[in-house]
């Protein structure tokens, strides 16, 4: 059987388009940005408020989204995060390139990558809750929007990125 | 009609949810044309080997910068009614360099 390949990326400038187009379209219908980590707050601390009540009710941050008796899933950043999930999926498998993989390089384990994908996914879980957002909702829409914190934020990151790079380089290269 | 739609309540807090998921469909197709779901594509231009990622995000801005201040500009949209990140520079700062630093340990 004759196996078919992947297409290959689009041209970064063809899908940074694309991706502006969206950007500019979700701030003249919601008006608001693109976003990303807002969800994933929103989704824990309404997982962790069924578990532990008592600490979420008493935190004056966490409790914020629940104001009113708001429910933090009923928020455009959460489903903005569902469609990612479908429109990623979409564009994945009309390419040929859904399958399972870990992305890695040659030099680590898998269970070394799953390891610092988890340290690096918390630290990041961390940075955008004192920043108020992550790459999509600083970087992306700050960024579009001239918001100067923003692009403050962004310039930091990959100040951050690049001085850590050296010392994780045996994972990638 | 007056922009953005949904503060001047064009339409309701349920269809503005239903059209938050239909953009981020078009967020979630483009990332991934883009080649965002490659944690080592991602991870490559913190070792100078693949500007992808920078073009895309920088691309964007300027298309959707340029696109939001026209807008503005013309008085379609009106800034008053939009979400603007607030400034808290230290915050920031402090925020992304860790964000970074998870960011290239993390692989996303």
């Amino acid at each position: 059987m004759k196996e078919s390949k992947p297409k290959p990326y689009w041209s970064p400038y063809l899908a940074g388009l694309g991706l502006g187009l969206v950007l500019l379209l979700s701030y003249v219908i919601l008006g608001e940005g693109l976003g990303a980590s807002g969800a994933f707050a929103r989704f824990e601390y309404t997982v962790l408020r069924a578990i532990v009540p008592k600490h979420v009710e008493s935190n004056p941050y966490m409790f914020e989204y629940f104001a009113n008796g708001a429910n933090p899933l009923a928020d455009s950043l959460v489903f903005i995060v569902i469609g990612v999930f479908v429109g990623g999926f979409v564009s994945g498998i009309a390419a040929g390139r859904f399958k399972k993989a870990v992305d890695k390089g040659l030099r680590i384990s898998q269970g070394g990558r799953f390891a610092f994908a988890f340290i690096g996914g918390t630290l990041m879980g961390i940075g955008a809750r004192i920043a108020r957002g992550c790459t999509s909702g600083q970087a992306l829409s700050g960024g579009a929007t001239l918001a100067l914190g923003s692009w403050a934020f962004m310039f930091a990151v990959f100040g951050g990125g690049y001085a850590a790079a050296y010392f994780i380089r045996r994972q990638w290269l | 009609m007056s922009f953005p739609l949904g503060p001047s309540g064009a339409f309701s807090a349920n269809t503005g949810l239903l059209l938050a998921f239909f953009i981020g469909i078009g967020f979630g197709f483009f990332l991934e044309k883009a080649g965002f779901s490659n944690a080592r594509k991602l991870t490559a231009q913190f070792y100078f080997r693949d500007f992808a990622v920078l073009k895309v995000m920088f691309t964007a801005i300027v298309v959707a910068g340029l696109g939001f201040w026209f807008l503005v500009g013309v008085g379609v949209l009106d800034l008053s009614s939009t979400y603007i990140n607030p400034t808290f520079l230290l915050p920031q700062i402090m925020g992304g360099l860790i964000l970074g630093i998870g960011f290239v340990i993390g692989g996303y």
